[in-house]
């Protein structure tokens, strides 16, 4: 019973810092007028914390495991928002197509092709096949 | 009243797509979050509600959005020590595919005569949707563009990486994991893992990677291009 209520504990302290740094981030963009969203200097003073840490605790480790999981469950109202933008997307559906699609065929290429370039190169080569 | 009756809608669907798609064994081509949410524009039309309702209701999935997104340094942490072994490919594949993924998205958009809200959502779009909602925020854009447009590009890159790869003598696996977590984020990544460990395992490090480096630098150069 007392381990449980701790175990619980721990994750609502975990799931509290991820919502204070979230906040904090926001306030620190905007007061040092970085162009970075806020979410991602709350992500950036975390992994600071975790680098002087030197591991990750527990329950923050059991929070994001938690969150990620269901991640696919917090897009639903944006995918839904979209429905708002039907007239821009009709507009620009082949630029929109064209774009994702080649867009993405050349990322995948140019990122293989360098990494194998560069580790012919300078790295210390692989054993896998 | 209506809110709980809007999230529990959104919560059933999620779980039923969910066990769809596990049915499915992992199919990128099930998407479960496009399936919920094409279900619930039919419902909102039928019900004549329209879309101010849902989105007021569910804006406590969004909030969550915020923490979750902090959250990815957990990963970001674990990915650091696993990309020692190879930090200097990695490192420079990551920074020259997103750079080129970026541009020739933002590139074809432009000369096909997008709109700018169309531009900056393609700008965004091979990030972790998080992120890349969080991105097109910053750089005036319409985040819920940005998220519709990860998820095709997540789905296409899982759905034909391996024969793209397979035809461009792309062989290494790290290499192979890599350009996949730069395109395709988690729906990369989780292909990946079906394929073998060395796969998942880069492509994980390079989708939370590429999201923070692109985080960091697109607003900037974005608003100097201005």
């Amino acid at each position: 019973m007392v381990a449980a209520a701790r175990h619980l504990a721990g994750l609502l302290a975990a799931f509290a810092v991820l919502v204070g740094l979230d906040m904090a981030g926001a306030a620190m963009a905007r007061a040092l007028r970085v162009p970075v969203p806020g979410t991602v200097v709350g992500l950036l003073v975390l992994f600071g914390g975790l680098l002087v840490l030197g591991r990750v605790p527990g329950p923050l480790e059991k929070v994001a495991a938690l969150l990620f999981d269901h991640l696919n469950l917090l897009y639903i109202p944006a995918a839904v928002g979209v429905m708002a933008y039907g007239a821009l997307v009709r507009r620009d559906a082949w630029p929109i197509a064209v774009a994702l699609l080649a867009s993405g065929v050349v990322g995948l290429l140019v990122a293989g092709w360098t990494f194998q370039l560069v580790d012919r190169r300078f790295g210390r080569g692989h054993d896998a096949p | 009243m209506i809110r709980v009756a809007w999230l529990a809608l959104t919560l059933a669907l999620y779980l039923g797509s969910r066990k769809a798609q596990q049915l499915a064994r992992g199919s990128p081509l099930l998407n479960p979050v496009l399936f919920a949410a094409a279900a619930i524009v039919v419902v909102i039309a039928l019900t004549g509600r329209g879309i101010a309702e849902y989105r007021d209701a569910g804006t406590p999935l969004l909030w969550l959005l915020g923490p979750a997104t902090v959250a990815l340094a957990v990963p970001l942490h674990r990915s650091m020590r696993a990309m020692r072994a190879a930090l200097l490919p990695a490192l420079v594949a990551l920074i020259v595919g997103s750079a080129a993924t970026v541009a020739s998205a933002v590139a074809i958009g432009h000369l096909m005569g997008a709109s700018l809200d169309t531009q900056r959502a393609l700008a965004a779009k091979s990030v972790t949707t998080p992120i890349a909602m969080a991105i097109t925020a910053q750089i005036g854009g319409v985040p819920a563009l940005a998220a519709v447009f990860v998820m095709i590009t997540g789905s296409l890159g899982a759905v034909f990486g391996t024969v793209i790869f397979d035809r461009a003598r792309i062989r290494d696996p790290r290499a192979r994991g890599l350009a996949m977590g730069i395109v395709a984020h988690g729906m990369g990544t989780a292909r990946s893992f079906q394929v073998d460990v060395t796969t998942g395992t880069f492509s994980g490090i390079a989708m939370t990677v590429n999201g923070v480096l692109t985080a960091l630098v697109l607003p900037a150069i974005w608003l100097l291009s201005r």
